[in-house]
């Protein structure tokens, strides 16, 4: 077993960034100064528009920041990283292929094909999901908690050492939503990933992760970062622990303060 | 009353689909009556049975030989459109330069009336196949590289970036995820190019030739033969429905996914 490493896997020093290239035209985040380790479980909460989303498309390579820099495991980030599963807000799977297709389709982009070795992986990873008597129907035969399993299952086929999540159970209703986050962590439970989690729940963030970043409003910066100590494994009871609502109040008080004057 | 819910549902979605029948069938008896009581003369308004009989005075292999005529130029004018507009909604959706460049001619084009450019294309390009061909295709393409570019244009943002983060190469985008995402567009494009690539067969024919519906139509009424040409134009009609049916039924057959859901 490998032991929670001594250097960051992801780390972002003073990193920055705004859309328009033009100087002094405004950031949409600065001065973030991060380390995830490996397979930890980060999530990142803040206002709408504080530049969430900027981050994780920094860490996924699909963005290139304006300042500072973002390595994973000492390498710096300058393109597209295909080791990093992302899940999006909605599913977005294909209509015209079949479950266990979309679950394919990062393989068959990539390579152009896939061998019967990737179609067993395929079906372990949706029978772990939960999924296995949907692989043959179509996505919209599906409903919008499933589907949006499909797409987390899609983000782990190549195995990536990092999963990107931006918002991904924003619209699901709160029941599903609750439970699909605790499939999320059995899935991590097994497969273990180093997760960057964008969320606009605080109570969800602090349900899943091990640390939580607060962000500020735009331009995004650094709030805090804290450590989440509630007990793995998280369930429902987690919520009764006396510790979540310290947690989730340490966090909306953050959030609230700076418009309170 | 003594009928179930079921029942009167099911009686409501019978007249529904045989609404159409019933309402053509009544616009024909209609059309019959008022030719016999008013009794119109063949030149004004032939009745429904004189057309149908007119109908049945022309040889089978003279009809198909006309319905040939057309249906080639029609079909190949139609292909060629979707062999051109395809690619060219594609280059346009990927070169901005190409988008810009091309896009002011494609609407010059299209707001040329067709009738009025087509003898011009006859004298210059002759009186064949080619012409009648280009004469379709200049009315079809349009409405399929607008349809393509919107379909192409609608894929999610996020589709596009996992084909980034992935790597892939931008054929494979094109290929794997605009194309499939732009079919439900590219077939309405379809439905419209197809009734447009008849009309355009036909106004070739007006302007030169010497056989095909349009042509018998035409023909028909200079010789003031006014129920043949009726016989003519719903000949011309019935194909024209059975074409763009076709589209629809190709549609179903192969890109089911791609119709809207039934609630």
């Amino acid at each position: 077993m490998e032991h929670k490493s001594e250097r960051a896997f992801v780390r972002m020093t003073g990193v920055g960034h705004r859309y328009d290239p033009t100087p002094g035209s405004p950031m949409a985040v600065q001065n973030i100064d991060l380390d995830i380790n490996r397979h930890e479980f980060v999530a990142v909460v803040g206002p709408s528009g504080c530049g969430k989303s900027t981050l994780l498309r920094m860490v996924s390579g699909l963005l290139v920041p304006s300042e500072g820099d973002v390595s994973v495991f000492g390498k710096k980030v300058n393109g597209p990283r295909d080791d990093v599963g992302i899940v999006f807000q909605k599913p977005t799977l294909l209509p015209w292929l079949s479950v266990r297709k979309n679950v394919l389709f990062p393989l068959k982009h990539k390579f152009g094909r896939y061998g019967a070795q990737d179609e067993k992986r395929a079906n372990e990873l949706l029978a772990m999901a939960g999924l296995e008597a949907f692989a043959d129907k179509m996505p919209d035969e599906l409903s919008g908690g499933m589907q949006q399993r499909v797409g987390i299952v899609r983000a782990l086929l190549l195995n990536p050492d990092i999963l990107l999540m931006d918002e991904p159970f924003s619209a699901l209703d709160a029941m599903t939503r609750e439970q699909i986050g605790f499939d999320l962590l059995k899935i991590w439970d097994e497969q273990p990933k180093t997760v960057l989690f964008i969320t606009h729940s605080i109570s969800e963030a602090v349900l899943l992760a091990d640390r939580v970043l607060v962000m500020s409003k735009r331009p995004g910066s650094v709030l805090d970062l804290i450590d989440i100590d509630l007990p793995r494994p998280r369930n429902t009871q987690t919520i009764n622990n006396p510790r979540f609502s310290e947690l989730t109040d340490r966090i909306r008080n953050h959030i609230y303060e700076p418009d309170a004057h | 009353m003594s009928q179930t819910p079921t029942e009167a549902a099911a009686r409501r979605a019978l007249l529904l689909n045989l609404s159409p029948w019933l309402f053509f069938v009544g616009l024909i008896v209609l059309w019959e009556l008022v030719c016999r009581v008013f009794s119109l003369p063949n030149y004004v308004l032939p009745a429904p049975t004189a057309i149908f009989s007119a109908f049945f005075d022309v040889e089978f292999s003279r009809w198909m030989m006309h319905l040939w005529a057309t249906l080639r130029v029609a079909l190949m004018g139609f292909a060629l459109s979707i062999v051109i507009s395809i690619p060219l909604a594609i280059a346009m959706m990927r070169s901005e330069f190409l988008s810009r460049t091309l896009y002011p001619l494609l609407v010059v084009i299209q707001s040329t009336p067709v009738v009025a450019v087509a003898p011009l294309i006859i004298v210059m390009m002759g009186s064949d196949d080619p012409s009648r061909v280009l004469i379709t295709c200049l009315l079809t393409f349009f409405p399929l590289v607008v349809s393509t570019a919107t379909g192409i244009n609608e894929t999610p943002e996020e589709l596009i970036e996992l084909s980034r983060s992935l790597d892939a190469p931008l054929r494979r985008e094109t290929w794997q995820i605009r194309i499939p995402y732009a079919i439900p567009h590219i077939f309405s494009g379809l439905k419209v190019a197809i009734t447009l690539a008849i009309i355009g067969a036909v106004v070739a024919e007006f302007v030169a030739a010497e056989e095909g519906l349009g042509y018998f139509i035409q023909f028909s009424t200079s010789f003031f033969k006014i129920p043949q040409a009726f016989a003519g134009l719903f000949f011309l009609a019935a194909v024209s429905l059975l074409l763009f049916k076709s589209v629809q039924w190709t549609q179903q057959i192969f890109f089911a996914w791609s119709l809207p859901k039934k609630k």
